[in-house]
Parts: structure tokens; sequence; C-alpha cells
């Protein structure tokens, strides 16, 4: 490419456009103006106007996970950077791809406590994979190729880029489109022959084979070889909360979501197995608990992970694999085609049949004796949509719940903030989900309190057209923190009553979007049909009972098999 | 517990310090000494870290430093396969000429050297492993140390 005179703020458009963004949110402000002029006159990149810089990561970050490209979102210089760092957080500590823009005040200007001054760079430097405070015009170039570059590569993550007005405001000749990267950055693609040949022999040769399917398995699209493996192999398979979708949770060979609040079986499967490969999983608490010694005592652990930090971190394995995950299974799965003496999985494969047949009769099962409201409507909801929707989640109860009953079908159809746990991202997210694939009812399963912190952004679905569903369950409590002091707290309700919360219904049409009260859940159907038809962004107000528990659980201390609140689950 | 020593070459960037102490504050992990100097290549800098923690500790952090994009290179120097030294400079109180003469001694007999002298005190210099730096400055509070400064300790292996 030849050289070009072009100012700070054209390169950065022009170089937005190279890496293929199609789409930014972000709010403007002083320093930005420059930058925003450039984008004023482009039509190639659509620009959604958010209102809350968090919201704007989050939708990246929503955006990015739906459509596996990486999102963009942009802020202005101190309190829309702050705004934006949980956000930020969020989309990192789950390795999705986000290049975030912020302004800076002037270089001349940095550190002097300048108006709207926060050192950005700083302060983003824990919550990203890796961040950038440009100095000059000419650099420009280089930083924001490798931004995109080290957001999507390896271990995905999020990069800032942190632009002082001057260098935007600033002509440089430059060379556009540069392809140099950073000596320092290289990573681990291809996984060791010896290794997965080492992990076939043992998954041949193992009888209650178990394969544990985490967000890796979604973030490097191996849902194919994944489901190949398990079926040759006839090894059951469970997911982490990220992995949700890296299998239909139909499949028979399928046991749902483990850990915390997992479903009892694949809890116990992981217990029982005597061969473990875990894919694109980072072995999280919410996943293990807290008693190592019940997850997977009799197993040789295999562990896949791009990350070779994530390798003997959380738990010590046996056969260690460092790699992108969709390699290593074609790997693993050529090994296997080799191997003759296969062990006798039939006693096995018998036992995954019979739970996951329980499992799935429980979760169709609306109306099951002991079931809470809250159940009732989100199984209600998981058979209306079908695994024919994106569904995002909040944080707390809601997500839990969406977690244990939604059938997902489909990779990049459920997300939900697994490592950082951010109340207010589901809805957000759903709206840079929509963005990414409009074709899509797109359903964020909400509760009260976590949609209030994030619902100003309903003027955004009105303003862009963008109608997702905000479904919520409304139980007037912060309900996960409520369900631990009832049952761990002698029920003293420490501030977890959201007293008067406001009246969804009129909330929703305050912003013109369409809202409706539900207190049954067999009404649920003709509502969401109607919030769908209406074409616009939707509320539904679900009332459910505020001490509706998301159970079973395994309580804080315990171990994968010491679940509490069982009852319900006598089959397994 | 147990000493590592991280030898790292980085790019030179503003920021890059920060980024690596960050590091090891978000893991958890102390740093023992930390030097940054320029290098045999242009536009890359060297550190030396000294970490203490258990053998665990260590190499999950050792594998969180890999993973920074302005690490180009990380090795892990062991005692017996480098040459480890620190500077150390200290200001000793030599309240009369009997002390002054004992100090001297000390000093050649480590391989010290006298950097001024006045009449109730001397400033000296050590270069040497960091042990035999503690045993000498421990030596040295013997007579009272009033001022000490070291460098913190870089490391180069042999072939």
């Amino acid at each position: 490419m030849a050289r070009v005179k072009l100012s700070g703020a054209e390169i950065v458009v022009e170089e937005l456009k190279d890496e293929g963004v199609e789409v930014a949110f972000g709010i403007p402000g002083g320093v930005l103006l420059d930058l925003y002029d450039a984008l004023y006159k482009e039509d190639a990149i659509r620009h959604i106007l958010m209102r809350h810089e968090q919201c704007a990561a989050h939708a990246a970050d929503g955006y990015a996970r739906v459509s596996g490209r990486t999102g963009v979102c942009i802020a202005t210089s101190g309190p829309g950077a702050t705004n934006l760092v949980t956000g930020l957080a969020n989309a990192n500590m789950d390795s999705a791809p986000v290049v975030a823009l912020t302004g800076q005040v002037v270089t001349s200007a940095i550190g002097t406590n300048a108006f709207q001054e926060a050192s950005t760079f700083t302060i983003t430097m824990p919550v990203t994979k890796h961040n950038f405070l440009v100095k000059r015009t000419e650099d420009l170039p280089k930083v924001i190729h490798n931004a995109f570059y080290i957001a999507s590569t390896g271990r995905k993550g999020v990069v800032l880029i942190d632009l002082p007005k001057d260098v935007l405001a600033d002509v440089a000749k430059v060379n556009l489109h540069t392809k140099e990267t950073f000596a320092g950055y290289k990573p681990n693609i291809k996984p060791n022959i010896v290794q997965t040949k080492k992990t076939a022999e043992v998954l041949a040769n193992a009888e209650r084979p178990l394969i544990l399917a985490g967000g890796g398995i979604i973030s490097s699209d191996a849902t194919e070889e994944l489901r190949s493996l398990a079926e040759l192999l006839g090894a059951c398979v469970v997911t982490t909360l990220m992995g949700k979708g890296a299998i239909p949770e139909n499949h028979p060979l399928c046991l749902g979501m483990a850990g915390m609040h997992g479903h009892l079986c694949a809890n116990r499967a992981i217990n029982e197995c005597d061969a473990l490969l875990a894919l694109g999983t980072r072995f999280s608490d919410r996943l293990t608990a807290w008693q190592l010694d019940q997850f997977a005592p009799d197993a040789t652990v295999i562990h896949v992970d791009i990350d070779a930090a994530e390798i003997n971190k959380n738990l010590p394995v046996d056969i260690p694999i460092v790699g992108d995950v969709k390699l290593a299974l074609a790997d693993i799965l050529k090994w296997l085609a080799k191997q003759k003496k296969m062990g006798d999985k039939s006693v096995w494969l018998q036992r995954v049949k019979e739970m996951h047949t329980t499992c799935e009769d429980c979760i169709k099962d609306v109306r099951r004796a002991g079931t809470s409201l809250s159940d009732m409507f989100i199984k209600e909801l998981s058979l209306l949509l079908d695994g024919d929707a994106i569904v995002t989640t909040e944080v707390g109860q809601c997500q839990m719940f969406a977690a244990h009953y939604y059938m997902t079908k489909e990779p990049r159809t459920f997300i939900s903030s697994g490592g950082l746990g951010t109340m207010g991202f589901g809805f957000p997210a759903a709206i840079g989900a929509k963005v990414a694939v409009p074709d899509k009812k797109v359903v964020d399963i909400a509760g009260d309190g976590s949609f209030l912190m994030t619902c100003q952004d309903l003027a955004t679905c009105v303003e862009n057209d963008i109608p997702v569903v905000v479904c919520i369950l409304n139980n007037r409590y912060l309900g996960m923190v409520r369900q631990w002091q009832e049952l761990f707290y002698d029920k003293k309700y420490s501030h977890t009553g959201l007293g008067a919360t406001p009246d969804f219904v009129k909330l929703a049409e305050a912003f013109g979007c369409y809202g409706e009260r539900v207190e049954k859940p067999e009404d649920l159907k003709d509502v969401l049909n109607s919030a769908f038809e209406s074409g616009k962004p939707a509320v539904i107000d679900m009332i459910v009972g505020s001490d509706d528990k998301i159970l079973p659980m395994i309580p804080p201390g315990g171990g994968i098999i010491g679940m509490i609140g069982t009852e319900r689950c006598k089959h397994v | 517990m147990q000493t590592r020593i991280i030898s790292l070459l980085v790019e030179d960037h503003p920021g890059v310090l920060t980024r690596m102490s960050g590091m090891f504050t978000m893991r958890g992990i102390n740093i023992t000494s930390l030097t940054v100097s320029p290098c045999e290549k242009n536009g890359l800098s060297r550190m030396t870290v000294a970490i203490k923690g258990t053998e665990s500790e260590l190499e999950k952090v050792r594998k969180q430093i890999s993973n920074l994009i302005e690490v180009v290179k990380v090795v892990d120097l062991k005692a017996d396969e480098a040459i480890i030294r620190d500077l150390c400079l200290l200001k000793v109180h030599t309240k009369d000429s009997g002390m002054r003469l004992e100090v001297m001694l000390l000093v050649e007999s480590y391989g010290a050297k006298i950097m001024d002298a006045t009449l109730d005190s001397v400033i000296i210099e050590l270069t040497e492993e960091p042990k035999k730096i503690d045993r000498f400055v421990d030596l040295m509070q013997h007579f009272g140390v009033k001022q000490l400064f070291r460098t913190g300790l870089t490391a180069i292996g042999r072939d």
C-alpha cells in the first residue's frame, strides 16, 4: 500500500474497515470529535449510539460471541472510559474478542488532571489481554492491526487502544494496512502430536469416558469435531456454562451443564468417569466446586487449552495439551481411527442413556410436582423457543434457571456472563446479538434486579430498531443472594429486598417498547408471540415467587457430588 | 518457598514495567528483586526478576508472564547454571581508627572496595552473589551500617 497522508481519525476508520469492522457500539465525547467526524462520512461502518458505555462494551461482547467476529466499542476519555471497564473485564474473563477505542486528552495534557482525564491505560491493564496508549499518529496502522490480531487469536480477549485527541487530529504520512506484528506474540495453535496420540489411547481403552466441553469449543468452532468424537467413542458430554451449545442438549450423549448449579446427573458422571477429556475450559471454581477429591477421582484427566497458563492452574492433570481445541480434536480423531482395541463402554452408555432420558423428561415436564414459578416460566420458554433463538442472560438466579432449564441446541445461541458474573450484562449483550443476527429471535432472560442496572438502553433499541425481548423473572429480590441468605444465613434477608420495584410494563411503554405482564406460565405463549409480532423491543414481566430457589446446588465448600435440594432428582 | 530468577527480554515500551509488576500483584506473588536495563538488541530491554513462592505458584506465574504480549523471551535461570550478581553500596560507621582498620581488613577479604572515607564513616562497594553480600552486610552491622543500597540482582546464563 502506497503512503497516504491522513489524519489520525481517518487512519483509524480506514484500518477498522480493513479489519472488516461493520458495526461499532459507542458514545462520542469531547476528545473524540475528530474520530466521530471521520465516522460521519463513513457508510461502511454502522455506529450504534448507546446510552451508557458499559452497555457499549457488553453489546460489542454479545456481538462478538454470537458472530464469532471481533466486537468494537468506543468511549470518550475519563468517565466514558471508566464506565467501559466493567464491560471490558466481563468480555476478557469470558475470552470474547473485543477491541475498545477510548479517547484521551491531548498528549501534552496527560498527567495534569485535565478535564475528563483518567489514566485509562493503567486502569484497563489488568482487565484486558493487551492495551495501547498511542503517542504518535504514524503508529496507528500497526497498533490497530495488532489490536485485532491479538484480540481474535490465541485465547481471545479484549484489546484497548487509548487515543489522545491530538493523535486523532494530527495528519501523518503512513503506509496503511501493515501486517507487521509483535515479536512477543505467537499464540500456540498446534497441539503436541505425542500427547494427542496418548489421549486417543486413553480414551479408547476407557470404559467410562466423559468429555467436558467448555467455551473454547464454541470460540474455536469445534462443535462438529466434538460431536464426532463423542459419537465415535461413546463418551458422554457435559458442558460448562460457557460451553452450553457446544453440543445440542437434547443429544442422547449430552447430560447438560455441570457444576455448582448444574444437572445432578452431569456432576455424578464427572465423579464416576474413568477418563475425562476437558476441552477449552479453565476448571473454574463454579464448575469443580471446592472438594477437588470428588472431581473425577478415578479418571485420567486430559486437558486441552489454547492458553498454557490454564494447564495445572486449577486442577492437576495427567495429559496436558496446549493448542487450538479444533486441531487437537482432529488429531485425536485421527489417532482414534487407528486404535484396534476399544474398552467395553456398554454399561456406561446404558447409564448415560438413562440419566439423559430422566433429566430431559424433567426439563420438559413444566408442571412437575414441587416446581416453582421460576422453574415453570423458564421451562415453558425453553419449549416455546425450541432452541431456535439466541438467549442471553443476566446474572444470578435468572441466569442459573436459564442455564439449568433452557435447552440449547446450537453453538453461539446461549450468551452469559460466566467469569465476571456481571448483572446488567444480558440486555446490552442481547442488543449486540440482535445486531449480529437480525433475523434471529433474541431473548434476554433477566431478573428484576439485573435489568434495572442497564435498562436505559431500551432507548437504543427503539432508536435503532433492535427488537430484543427481555423476559424478567420478577421476584422483587436480589434472588441469588436471598437464596443464600435463606439457606446459609438463617433467613436474615439483609438488603436483598428491592421493595417498590417499578412497573416494568409502564417502563417499557415509556420507552416506546412493547410491555406485558404474565402471572401464569401457561399464558407466556401468547404474550411471547405478541411481543415478537409487535416488531418492537419488548419487556415481559413474569411474576414469580420471592422464595423460588434454583436447586439443586452445591453448597459453599462442597464437592461435585455434594449437591443439596436433590429431592426432585431421585432417579439418579 | 523458594526463590526463582527469571530473565526476560521485553519490548522497550512505556508501561511494560507496570504491566509486569501488575501481573505479579494480580497473582499474589512477591517480587524479591527486579532490575531493568538495556540489552544487546535495539528496542528490547532485559528484566531480571527474583520471585519467592512455592514451586507451583512460580510455575503458574512464569506461564502468565510468557502470555504478556510485550515479553519476547522468558528464561529460567538456575543458580548453578548462571552467574548472578548484586551490587551493594553501604556506609559503615567507624568511630575510631581501630574500627576503620578492622573494616578495611574485611573489605579486602571480601573483594570489596572503599569508595570514600571520612573520619567517622566509610562508603564500601561490593559486587557479588547476593548471599555473599548478605554475609558481608551482616558483618558490617557489627560496626553499624548507616545506609545500605542494593541494586537488586542481575544474572546471565552460562553456555
